[in-house]
């Protein structure tokens, strides 16, 4: 196993999760239904990703994927977006809040370049800016 | 920028442990598509999602993929193995 020689970006957490907002980011092409699908068409990838509220209706989210077999999250998006679960948490005081942003984005490119250093910083600025995100959870599909 | 803390859910344990992630979990056993279990399966998934954000306060090594075993889930999958050699 080949291991990433970049530094591993850890960021420390220093805050109580209960007082805590948390944002998700998904790999799992997880979008709303009235959003633009992710373009699977395209062998190379779809270097895009969506903006998700925090209130959304999870019966709004589909997945548009073609390298898993997504038929559990269309059941029931939470297996690989947890907004449900996350506002039971926020209910039961394990965390402080849902940011206002989240994201969904394919992953699955050949552009590997173009998605390290264009779509990953664009997605950690989107968190960093108007998201109010102290913390994000990452899942993939 | 500071940079966001972040805690990775990885159901292909191998896979995610060559980037290298600042703090994972693997819930040992889920399939791909079940990064919190199956559907329906509301308090593992609180259970996987209270562990996974756990890790943000846990003193854990940078890279290191931590596996916890949830019985509930059921019937356990094996993950993809990353291909050696060229």
């Amino acid at each position: 196993m080949t291991l990433s020689r970049k530094c591993v970006p850890f960021t420390p957490f220093d805050r109580e999760l209960a007082r805590s907002t948390i944002a998700i980011v998904t790999a799992g092409g997880v979008h709303l239904k009235d959003q633009e699908p992710f373009n699977i068409a395209d062998e190379l990838g779809d270097l895009g990703f969506r903006l998700i509220p925090p209130g959304v209706d999870s019966a709004e989210l589909m997945v548009t994927h073609h390298h898993y077999d997504h038929a559990d999250a269309d059941q029931d998006i939470n297996v690989v977006f947890p907004i449900d679960v996350l506002r039971d948490l926020e209910a039961e005081g394990f965390i402080g809040g849902i940011a206002r942003k989240h994201v969904g984005y394919m992953g699955y490119t050949m552009q590997l370049k173009a998605m390290y250093e264009g779509t990953a910083p664009e997605i950690a600025a989107e968190i960093d800016k108007g998201s109010r995100a102290d913390a994000v959870v990452l899942t993939g599909g | 920028m500071r940079g966001v803390p972040t805690v990775l859910i990885t159901v292909s344990p191998e896979v995610s442990a060559q980037m290298r992630p600042p703090r994972a979990l693997y819930p040992k056993g889920f399939k791909i598509g079940n990064s919190l279990g199956r559907p329906g399966m509301r308090e593992l998934q609180r259970k996987v999602l209270r562990d996974a954000l756990g890790l943000l306060t846990e003193n854990t090594r940078p890279g290191e993929i931590i596996t916890r075993e949830y019985p509930d889930y059921g019937e356990q999958y094996d993950p993809p193995q990353v291909k050696t050699g060229k």
